[in-house]
Formats: C-alpha cells, structure tokens, sequence
C-alpha cells in the first residue's frame, strides 16, 4: 500500500428477503449504519465508491453512484464498479486508489445488491453475465452449472465423495448461527445437504449460496486513524471461460492475488487468523482453501473434516449461511474482518472474494493493532 | 468439426429462459487438437472420459420461431476403463517434457538401468516413418487411428498441431494393461496432452510422473537452451524446430499450471544425475507398491 488506509467504521443491512425495501432503501440503511459506527458525519466523506453486479438488469437502476451520493447533503463524487460477485471488493479496491493516489481524505464503500423481486429465469441470466456469454451461455449453462462442472471434474481427480462435499454447507450454517445479520441462522446436517434437490450434477440446492437482498459500507480514510488498517488490496484477472483455462480445479486469480497480498502485507499466511473466502458454491470453499496453499491440490476437505487447524474459515457463516446479495459480499467481509479481530485480539485477517468462476480475485488482508 | 473426450460434466437441472425445461447435459470437451469447448452433450449418463463425436442439433425455438441450431457432442464410445477409476492395477512410470530436453536419451539410458523392471509402451502414430525413429513407434493410417479412437481402445490421445501435416500420437489401453500382466511397469516418455489422457483413463494415481526441465534460471534461458539443442541434433529442418519451439514455450507453462499433475520434476543438466534420481524414485515405489 502506498499510504495507510485506516478501517474507520461500517454498517450493514441483515441479508435476506427484504420484500419491502428498495435497492435505494438498502443502501441509505447500510449507509447510515456506517456513519454512525464511524462517529463522524456525512460531511466528512470526499468519495464513494459502490459496488453492484445487476442493478440495471433487475431493479432497472443504472448510475448508482450519482444515486448514493444523492444520499448525502453535499454529494461528494461518486462512481460504480462492476466485477460480478466481486464487485463489492472491487470497490474497495478502488477507493484504496483514490486514497493512495491522494484524491481522496475519507471514502465511503458501499457494496449493494437488490435480487429477490425478480423471477428466477431473470436472475439465472443476471447472474451469468459474469460467465463468458461467446463460449460459455450458447449451450445453455448456467452458473451452478459451470460450478457442477468443476466439481464433477474435481471429484474425479481426487476422489472428494458427496458426503464429505457436504460438510462444508453445514459447517458454513453452524457458523452463521451467531451471525445477527446473516440470511439462515438454523443448523443444516451434512444429511439434508446430501440429500437436497440436485441443481447441477453433483452439486446440490444445499450446496449454493442463496439468491439475497442487502447492502453494506465500510468507511476508509487514511487521515482519520483507527486501530484497523488495510495491509494489502490485490486484484488480479484469468480467462472468463473455463474452456479457456488449462485447469478447471484450481482459479489462477485466486493464486495470483493471494500470493500479491501476502507479499504486500509483508506476512506469511500462517500469521492469517481469520479468513472469510469465497463460497459461492461448496466446492470453491476447498478449491479456495488450495489456492491459498492452506491445504495442499485435493486436501482443502481435510480442514472441514478435521477442523485442526488454527485459523477460522467463514467464521460469519461464508456467503453459504450470510446470504450472497452479490455486490455486497466483498464489502462485508471486511466488515466481518473488523469484528472478529477485535473480538479475538488478533493481528491479521484476510478476505477473499471472486466474480464469476474466479475470472476476478480480490484479495484484502485486515490488520488490527491492539494498541493504536 | 473436431472430436473429442469429455473432461467434465454436469446436468443443469433448470436450464436457461428460452432452451427446453427439462434437464441439460452439458459438458467441458477437451477436442483431439487440445483445445477445449463447452457443449450440450447427446447421451444417457455420460462420464469423464467418454469419446465424444460433434453434430448438429437443432437446440431451440425463439418466439419469432426462429430454429436455432448448435454443435451437440454425442458419445461414441465409454471410457476405456475399469468402473471404478479408483481401482489400482499397477502404475505407470511418464517421463514428460518439452521438444529437445532429452527425453530419448534419459529413456534410453534408463530402460537399459532398469532393464528388469521397465517397458517402454510403444507410440501409436499417423506418421511416416523417419531416420532417427528407435522402434518406440507403431505405424498406422489416420483411418485406422480414429477407429481405435472411437472404438475407446486408447489410453490416450491427441494431435500435435504442425504446418504441414495433421499428426496423431496416442497409447493404446491394450498395451499398457499388457505390461501389467507381466508384472512390469510401463514408461512412457510423452507431453502435455498424452500424460492427461493418460491421468484421464488410469487415474491421477496410477501414474509416476516425472517432469523433465531444461536447465536455465528464466524461461526465456530455457527456450534458448532448447533451440540450441534442436539445431545442434540435426534431425530437424528450421521450419521444424520453429514449430517445436513454439509448442515448447506452452509446454514450459504447463509445468507451472498443472503442478499437480507431476511427482518430482527435474532438470536435465547432468544426465547421470537424472538417471541417478529417477531410478531411485521407481525403486522407491517399486518398494512401496509390493
């Protein structure tokens, strides 16, 4: 990093069905929380920078950022950025930019994605604009689809099994029970994930993260200084088609950003006490656990299975239990970074967060001073 | 329109507006010439590994009644193995490296260290014969190789892309299953394309894999290296070596990108040396599998 961005607050909505709030209404709820939690006013804020995947397509709503900031009474410059799933730690990744490069003070993030309001269809083709709409939409794939894929093939390889496969969701859901904001609060048995509708072969209903309403903002700003600072912010891109990958079972962004973070945060992952990563679907749970060189190629079920290790993986409840309201994931597993630092008096945290089947990785690693 | 094996698969079960509402097959297609495609696949419970063949289908109609149609893949032939690929029948010890490594000659000299141990599967090609072949290859027509192909009799297979000519290589189930049942161990000395047809049909863990790395600190020291090697060899005409040095350069990312696909890799700087290393990791697992 070239300056120190400081973690000065956050906010959130509760992910779920919010039948009754707008993508607007979403937004200035997270917002406000924001503001508050940070202790300082609406004036104080130079920049926003929000994330959103199909606020267009869904809730017909383009220039979110001029929108946002029509939210505060001196409408600081603003701008949207799209990554898919990833779009939410995009935006942070952005208004890092804009912080490191000095045009800004203090910059709210906002991520938001409004989804339950539509029909399924429209949602499902939503949704695969982050695939490869040349190589990948034309045969009639759809997002769990291109996942199933990579599960069949990972399976084969290295022999992961169904009932091992569904240790992951209901670990997620054990988690996300002591998660106020999360989408499912109740146990799911290895069992029920096991025996769920099929969705696309071998994965389950159960093994998707759920169609969610919610925002959420955070509030950075290298002058205003907190004990949480962001360490490093890495983005890093691969070919949008799985036909165009030489391997479907490992994400190359994931590698690349990972690898870029730690470096910029001058650690080792060992030092990582907790991550949130990103599973969309079960299976990238463990692909992800791999490309981080937590587990080795085939092994990421072992810290599922076995729990022995040191570090919490999805302590919120992972996209899986929280609810994935795209745009806003990225940006609140920061937030949830931030809580569980201070809760366990750790030093280091990382998020990872991808769009797509890993086309986009952005990786951010928290750190926590005890004693600023 | 090219052939191919499936390398994954999956059944949509709500396919997208606009396609019929009923389950969808669609698979990841690794095509003969190595590239790969996304498809719908035409056949009852297709699995990894099946030889497909394309045709056209038509997919849909649009509310303007517009019939559009697309490449379906149809399998010709199930995958040439056992039912479970978890089953262990013995390994195969691969040797895989770029044109020029010197593969022939560690093959040689390692055939000859482990002569009571090791066969060498033979190589089944389309191409002519040529001064410098040492009896690792069998000769057949390309009509002959896509029925073996098609008919799921072999291991492995893929084209090797070249200016002039349309080159297949692959190995024979047959074969291999063969050394087996004399109790050796069959050593195939190969590339990219062939080890994952063969970590495709036996399993990942059937096979020794030994990666084979010319010497130089950068890719780009490795290249020069290789392109030296070539010329100097003499076999090859300058418009040859262009080609090989190009398939090299992805054969060199390969490496980096499908590290899981190799046990050790080594670098050929000292010949003895790799002998040395390599016939000390298949007695190793000589040891380990008795």
């Amino acid at each position: 990093m070239n300056a120190d961005v400081f973690l000065v607050g956050s906010g959130q909505t509760r992910f779920g069905e919010w039948w009754d709030k707008s993508l607007p209404a979403l937004i200035e709820e997270a917002v406000s929380a924001a503001i508050t939690d940070a202790g300082i006013t609406a004036l104080d804020i130079d920049a926003i920078v929000i994330g959103n995947m199909i606020g267009q397509q869904i809730s017909g709503q383009g220039q979110l950022g001029a929108m946002t900031s029509a939210l505060l009474p001196h409408r600081p410059p603003a701008l949207r950025v799209e990554a898919a799933c990833a779009s939410g730690s995009v935006a942070v990744h952005t208004a890092c930019a804009l912080l490191e490069s000095k045009r800004a003070e203090t910059v709210l993030v906002v991520g938001a994605e409004k989804m339950t309001d539509a029909e399924n269809t429209a949602i499902a083709s939503a949704l695969m604009g982050a695939g490869d709409s040349e190589r990948d939409a034309p045969a009639g794939l759809t997002f769990p689809g291109i996942f199933g894929l990579i599960a069949s093939r990972y399976m084969h390889d290295y022999g992961l099994t169904r009932e091992e496969l569904s240790l992951v969701s209901s670990r997620h859901h054990e988690h996300a029970k002591a998660n106020p904001y999360a989408q499912f609060r109740s146990s799911v048995s290895p069992e029920s994930v096991s025996s769920s509708a099929p969705v696309a072969d071998p994965l389950r209903l159960l093994d998707c993260s759920p169609i969610s309403d919610g925002a959420a903002a955070i509030i950075l700003s290298r002058t205003r200084k907190s004990p949480l600072r962001l360490a490093a912010s890495q983005l890093a891109t691969d070919a949008l088609s799985l036909a165009e990958r030489p391997t479907i079972t490992s994400f190359a962004a994931t590698r690349d950003a990972f690898c870029r973070a730690c470096e910029e945060a001058e650690i080792d992952r060992k030092e990582i006490a907790h991550l949130e990563l990103h599973d969309c679907f079960s299976i990238a749970a463990l692909i992800n656990l791999e490309d981080m060189q937590f587990a080795d190629p085939g092994q990421g079920i072992g810290i599922y299975r076995d729990g022995l290790q040191e570090m919490s993986v999805n302590l919120s409840g992972g996209l899986k239990g929280c609810g994935h309201p795209v745009g806003a994931t990225g940006v609140k597993q920061i937030r949830d970074l931030a809580k569980q630092l201070k809760a366990s008096k750790q030093r280091f945290g990382a998020a990872h967060n991808f769009g797509g089947a890993g086309a986009t990785c952005c990786v951010h690693i928290l750190e926590h001073a005890c004693e600023p | 329109m090219e052939r191919g094996t499936i390398s994954a698969v999956t059944t949509v079960r709500h396919p997208p507006a606009g396609f019929p509402d009923e389950p969808r097959i669609i698979g990841l297609i690794t095509l003969d010439g190595g590239s790969s495609v996304i498809g719908r696949i035409a056949g009852i419970s297709p699995r990894i590994g099946d030889r497909v063949v394309p045709r056209m289908s038509m997919e849909r109609v649009n509310e303007q009644k517009l019939r559009a149609y697309d490449v379906v893949y149809e399998v010709a032939a199930p995958a040439a193995l056992q039912e479970d690929p978890f089953v262990f029948e013995g390994y195969i010890l691969a040797l895989t490296g770029p044109s020029g490594v010197g593969k022939s000659t560690v093959s040689k000299v390692l055939s000859s260290a482990l002569s009571g141990i090791v066969t060498r599967v033979p190589i089944l090609t389309t191409r002519e014969p040529k001064d410098g072949d040492d009896g690792e290859y069998l000769y057949v027509t390309r009509e002959e190789f896509i029925r073996l192909e098609d008919a799921g009799a072999l291991a492995a297979s893929t084209r090797i892309p070249s200016v002039s000519e349309d080159r297949r290589y692959g190995y024979r189930t047959e074969d291999i299953c063969k050394i087996w049942n004399e109790g050796r161990v069959p050593l195939v000395v190969t590339e990219m394309h062939l080890l994952q047809g063969l970590a495709r049909s036996f399993g990942r863990r059937s096979i020794l894999s030994c990666g084979l790395l010319p010497p130089g600190t950068s890719r780009r020291a490795m290249l020069s290296q290789l392109l030296h090697r070539l010329r100097t060899r003499g076999r090859d005409s300058e418009q040859s070596i262009a080609d090989r040095v190009r398939n090299a350069s992805s054969d060199l990312d390969f490496f980096s990108h499908r590290k899981e696909l190799f046990d050790h890799l080594l670098v050929n700087d000292d010949i003895d040396a790799v002998i040395a290393t390599l016939k000390g990791h298949v007695l190793r697992t000589q040891e380990d599998t008795r």
